[in-house]
């Protein structure tokens, strides 16, 4: 049954709440109300949750109520970081965040039991990732530039079009929570009548937990006994979160993998090509539009 | 058949719709703010990373339509949603380097040649 | 395959030769045979043409016992060989051209090329209807055509436009061998409109002059109108006959004729809208006057296009259609008395042109009119005249030619006297011309011109009602005496008296005003040729000279002997080839007039033959004695008759009435309707256009190629249209 609010203009109160938060948050000429906004923003997302506090029901949450209280801190945490890293001066500062950014989702994960992602995603996102923003940061952020290392970048400073932007975005957020607390609008008799778990068996009867469940029985009827093994030293009544992605992915999706490497190799192919292209350097940046000297030099071998 | 396979639940948690709802708004925040940051930001190196942070608010609202559903699949899909911002790190930011080499600067304005 | 199968070659060689002038014409490394080219081609044709006319008329000659009669039975022989003409039937076609044919029988052959157009009843193919008729045509056009050809090699060696013109010249004679060869109205309607093509390549061919193009327009417009008449009587006649095939047109036309069927109602009015395409090519009157400017192409081409070949096209279709033009009552009438008039009419405008190329090309229009005289009285001098009037009318335009191109472009015969000394050849070859077309007696032109001139009043006298075919053999018999009078006061005027010429190249105290933009055209073309001979070394001459024997004059002589002896011969001597052959050619599939007539107590023929010999010398005589022997008398000749002459040098005004009934209405109409284009249609396009431009200055600050603002635009784009998504499934 789709939820539905008491007083879903408490949604909307709460979204331009945050959208004049994040404008002044955002980094202009001036950095005068940075702190006032952050603090608006936030009693933005407090009034979101409060708006949506009277639906939840306790009793049947799906998961614990002290998971779902590691939810707020988490998300809390998550949005705060995200609004730090589009609005820091510093690219330094953005990709920590984003690290932050991570972090707090990884334990959104984990308060949904999803252990396997919540640890793929510290690992390939805050580590591999990362790592890499933070090296390309390094390598041409203030790497002889036209300014003093230390000293903001003017193009750090000076959002482009925050106004435009931020209220474009939140209408598209304002879209998206009135799709996700279907606040406003009577059920569609349709989509009532047919809850999910009905459409699953039917549309998609090879997805549910006993097709995935018969298919493995089916292909393990023939697995080499170390497998058979792994699986019998499982917890006999639930496979853990990684056996079952695991499982899912091999057996569902071996041409998903199979693509996958494809473009990961490809990828590959591509950055050492890129890598490979040699540009001069130049010390001055040149006006747009003005002939690329490199190019200039190849005009005259070709006439000479 | 070699022995008998122990019942396989489908997942451990099964939300319900107004929980869902609430990791769906983190996740839509998140996507949000990615986009917003995306479009305001000048410095390339902060656009991708904007681009990062709206694969973040993705891969939430999977795991959690993952989580409400009991189907497993969501997750396996935010495997594949990570390769796709490996490829795509790895790549642009070897086109970023290359943009900073050419013009001795990150700003994206510098690029904008297609005034009249 | 019989010989008669070789007729499919015969246009094809011209069409050859067109394409290697083409290419010449732009490798100027093969300019240089283009002309030769042409001109083998041509003989090629004319050789074969020969071959098949002695296989494709087997029993024509054998039997002349009934050599004279008109009036037997008549019959197809070939129509039902005809009707599997596609399965290659030659050799039946063979077969029954084998057997004794009775004179007034068709002897036809029908030599498929190519299957062309098959659409429900409708059947028309590339192929070749080959009669006696067909035969004399082809002779005349391959024959003349290389003797003009060869001629033109000489006279237009040094044009700069040398391959462009035989390309157009070949691909002429192609097209007129396809107007005469045509076994249906529909590729004979193709042949036609690529005569007019040609000829409008060919008086264009000086295409930097404007009176050049002016004249090739107004050849191809008028042309138009008599076409469109043409093309809506072939229509027509499908509609009516259900055929354009003259294999099923002629025998069906006969027997309307004949009585035995019920005409159509509609089907009258077919030999008028004929009758106006025959008109426009052959220019009569009303449709005569681009003929006279169309002289401002290369002399050969008047020779070839205008006086030897394209302009007798009207009279081969009325020859040709015989029987068709006979279903209307009054359509042979009006032929025959158009045809008078206009020999008149042109006759009296010769007589005071002053311009040397006019004065013939007048001439061949009122030579035409005798034509038309001709095949409506159903005479086989229609068809005879054609063929004479072809030798000496080309030989008197190459002559001309001769005479324009020693004066260096020079037209005007009043600044011409006594080049006889200078140029005794050519003027020899002019006065055998002069004679032919004067009517001499036992010349050419005498045998045809007396024949229509007899057929003609004896058919008036003969039958009760026949006032018209009287009255057009009187007029024309008028026409006759201008024609020797006109045509000898040229040659006296050019040729005797004191010696006295200017050239067209103004040199020295020559200089002088041209008498008309033709004029300057010419002699611009001549100064162009001079600077082209000097830069190749030669010197031009500043005076006139003789035209070199080879390649030009030789031609001239074949064609002066043709001129004296080609009517004697063809008519007289012998088994008098042209009456015979035209006994089988569908011309006298028709029903015969009466023909047996007495005058002045002789047999009309011979008192005619007489009356026009002593006509034809006193105009000769009259000439001498005005503009030979004692010029003073010509000149207050012509000042006593001023008033008419003034009239007559003027072409009667026809061209100012024209401009004044016709081109300016057409212009009024024109001038309003491009107002209305300009004020009115294209303001409203203007502002369409504007509505994008004001499109653009309004949006194109948000397309400066800033990422992020494409970026926002999609963002807001993307939440409208999820939430309208939202909505509309909801809802």
């Amino acid at each position: 049954m789709p939820i539905t609010l008491d007083n879903p203009l408490a949604i909307y109160f709460a979204v331009v709440a945050g959208a004049l938060g994040l404008w002044l948050m955002m980094p202009k000429a001036r950095q005068t109300y940075r702190v006032a906004g952050g603090v608006i923003a936030a009693a933005g997302l407090g009034l979101l949750w409060l708006g949506t506090y009277a639906a939840l029901d306790f009793a049947d949450l799906g998961l614990s109520t002290t998971a779902f209280v590691y939810q707020y801190i988490f998300s809390a945490i998550g949005i705060g970081s995200a609004a730090l890293v589009i609005t820091a001066t510093k690219p330094v500062h953005s990709a920590l965040w984003f690290v932050l950014v991570v972090l707090a989702s990884a334990g959104l994960f984990l308060t949904l039991s999803a252990e396997f992602m919540a640890f793929a995603m510290v690992i390939i996102y805050g580590g591999a990732i990362l790592v890499t923003y933070m090296f390309v940061i390094m390598l041409a952020a203030n790497a002889g530039g036209p300014n003093d290392p230390g000293e903001d970048e003017v193009f750090d400073i000076r959002a482009r079009t925050p106004g435009a932007a931020i209220a474009a975005g939140f209408l598209l957020l304002a879209v998206l929570l009135t799709l996700s607390f279907d606040a406003t609008r009577a059920p569609n008799p349709a989509a009532a009548a047919a809850p999910d778990a009905v459409i699953i068996e039917e549309i998609l009867p090879n997805r549910t937990a006993a097709a995935v469940r018969a298919r493995i029985d089916a292909e393990i009827a023939d697995v080499n006994p170390t497998t058979d093994a792994f699986i019998h030293q499982a917890d006999p009544d639930r496979l853990s979160n990684v056996e079952v992605v695991g499982l899912d992915l091999f057996m569902a999706h071996p041409l998903g993998i199979e693509l996958a490497g494809i473009i990961l190799l490809v990828s590959l192919i591509g950055a050492v090509v890129i890598a490979k292209t040699r540009v001069e350097d130049h010390p001055e940046p040149r006006p747009s539009g003005a002939p690329h000297p490199a190019d200039q030099a190849a005009t005259a071998e070709a006439s000479a | 058949m070699i022995g008998a396979l122990p019942p396989m639940p489908a997942l451990a948690v099964a939300l319900s719709e107004a929980a869902l709802g609430h990791f769906l708004t983190t996740g839509a925040i998140l996507f949000v703010l990615g986009l917003i940051g995306f479009v305001t930001r000048r410095n390339l190196i902060v656009m991708f990373l904007c681009t990062e942070m709206m694969f973040q608010g993705v891969v939430v609202s999977l795991i959690a339509f993952s989580v409400y559903h009991g189907n497993v699949t969501g997750q396996t899909f935010v495997i594949f949603v990570l390769t796709i911002a490996a490829a795509e790190a790895a790549l642009a930011l070897g086109l970023v380097v290359m943009l900073f080499r050419r013009r001795r600067t990150l700003d994206a304005e510098a690029w904008a040649t297609l005034h009249d | 395959m019989t010989a008669v199968d070789l007729v499919k070659l015969i246009p094809w060689l011209p069409a050859l030769a067109a394409v290697y002038c083409g290419l010449a014409a732009v490798d100027r490394r093969l300019s240089k045979a283009a002309g030769w080219v042409c001109v083998a081609s041509i003989f090629a044709a004319f050789a074969l043409t020969v071959g098949v006319f002695t296989d494709a008329t087997p029993g024509v000659f054998d039997n002349d016992k009934h050599a004279a009669q008109h009036e037997a039975t008549i019959q197809l022989v070939a129509d039902e060989a005809n009707d599997h003409a596609d399965d290659h039937a030659g050799h039946d076609d063979h077969a029954h051209g084998e057997a004794k044919s009775r004179p007034g029988e068709l002897v036809s052959h029908t030599v498929t090329f190519l299957p062309w157009i098959r659409v429900a009843g409708l059947q028309a193919n590339i192929a070749y209807f080959i009669d006696p008729l067909t035969l004399i045509m082809m002779l005349v056009i391959t024959g003349v055509g290389g003797l003009i050809a060869t001629y033109a090699v000489g006279y237009m060696a040094h044009d700069a436009g040398y391959a462009r013109f035989f390309m157009a010249v070949s691909l002429f004679i192609f097209a007129m061998l396809h107007l005469v060869m045509a076994d249906n109205l529909i590729l004979l309607y193709l042949g036609w409109e690529g005569v007019g093509l040609c000829s409008y390549l060919l008086i264009g061919h000086y295409y930097k002059h404007k009176v050049a193009v002016d004249a090739a327009k107004k050849a191809f417009i008028v042309n138009r109108i008599g076409d469109l008449g043409f093309a809506l009587g072939i229509f027509l006649i499908y509609n009516e006959l259900g055929s354009v095939r003259f294999d099923d047109i002629l025998p069906a036309a006969q027997a309307i004729v004949e009585g035995r069927v019920d005409a159509p109602a509609a089907l009258m009015f077919a030999p008028f809208l004929l009758m106006l395409g025959a008109f426009g090519k052959s220019a009569q009157l009303p449709l005569s006057v681009w003929l006279p400017d169309a002289m401002s192409g290369p002399t050969p081409v008047s020779a070839l296009v205008h006086a030897a070949t394209m302009v007798t096209a009207g009279v081969y279709l009325v020859a040709r259609l015989t029987p068709v033009f006979q279903i209307a009552p009054g359509a042979m009438e009006t032929v025959a008395l158009i045809g008078a008039l206009t020999a008149l009419y042109a006759a009296t405008i010769a007589l005071c042109s002053n311009d040397l190329k006019g004065v013939f090309a007048y001439s061949t229009i009122s030579q035409l009119g005798f034509m038309f005289i001709g095949v409506a009285v159903l005479s086989v001098g229609g068809v005879f005249h054609l063929v004479t009037h072809a030798f000496f009318k080309a030989l008197l335009f190459l002559a001309a030619g001769s005479v324009m191109h020693a004066l260096a472009g020079s037209l005007d015969i009043r600044t011409m006297s006594g080049l006889g000394k200078r140029m005794p050849v050519t003027a020899g070859l002019m006065f055998v011309g002069c004679l032919a077309l004067a009517g001499f007696p036992f010349t050419a032109g005498f045998f045809s011109k007396d024949l229509i001139l007899g057929d003609a009043i004896a058919l008036g006298l003969a039958q009760q009602g026949a006032w018209w075919a009287l009255l057009a053999g009187g007029v024309g018999l008028l026409a006759a005496f201008l024609t020797a009078f006109y045509t000898f006061r040229l040659w006296f005027l050019v040729f005797l008296g004191p010696e006295k010429f200017v050239m067209g190249r103004g040199t020295g105290d020559n200089q002088r005003e041209p008498m008309s933009d033709l004029e300057a055209a010419m002699i611009d073309v001549a100064e162009e040729e001079a600077h082209e001979i000097e830069a190749h070394g030669g010197h031009h001459a500043t005076e006139p000279h003789e035209m070199p024997m080879w390649p030009m004059n030789l031609p001239l002589v074949l064609l002066a002997i043709a001129s004296v002896i080609g009517g004697f011969v063809l008519h007289k001597v012998g088994v008098k080839y042209i009456d015979k052959m035209l006994e089988h050619s569908s011309q006298f599939m028709a029903t015969p007039y009466p023909d047996h007539a007495y005058l002045l107590g002789m047999d009309a023929h011979l008192a005619v033959a007489i009356i026009s010999s002593i006509i034809a010398i006193a105009g000769i005589a009259l000439a001498y004695l005005c503009f030979g022997l004692n010029r003073d008398l010509g000149r207050s000749l012509g000042a006593a008759t001023r008033p008419i002459g003034y009239v007559f040098e003027h072409g009667y005004f026809l061209d100012a009435i024209y401009a004044k009934l016709i081109v300016l209405p057409l212009r009024l109409k024109a001038f309003l309707l491009t107002a209305f284009d300009t004020l009115v249609i294209d303001w409203i396009v203007r502002l369409v256009g504007l509505i994008p431009v004001g499109l653009g200055l309004a949006m194109h600050r948000s397309q400066r190629g800033h990422l992020q603002g494409y970026g926002i635009g999609m963002i807001a784009g993307i939440a409208i249209f999820i939430f309208i998504l939202y909505v509309a499934t909801v809802a």
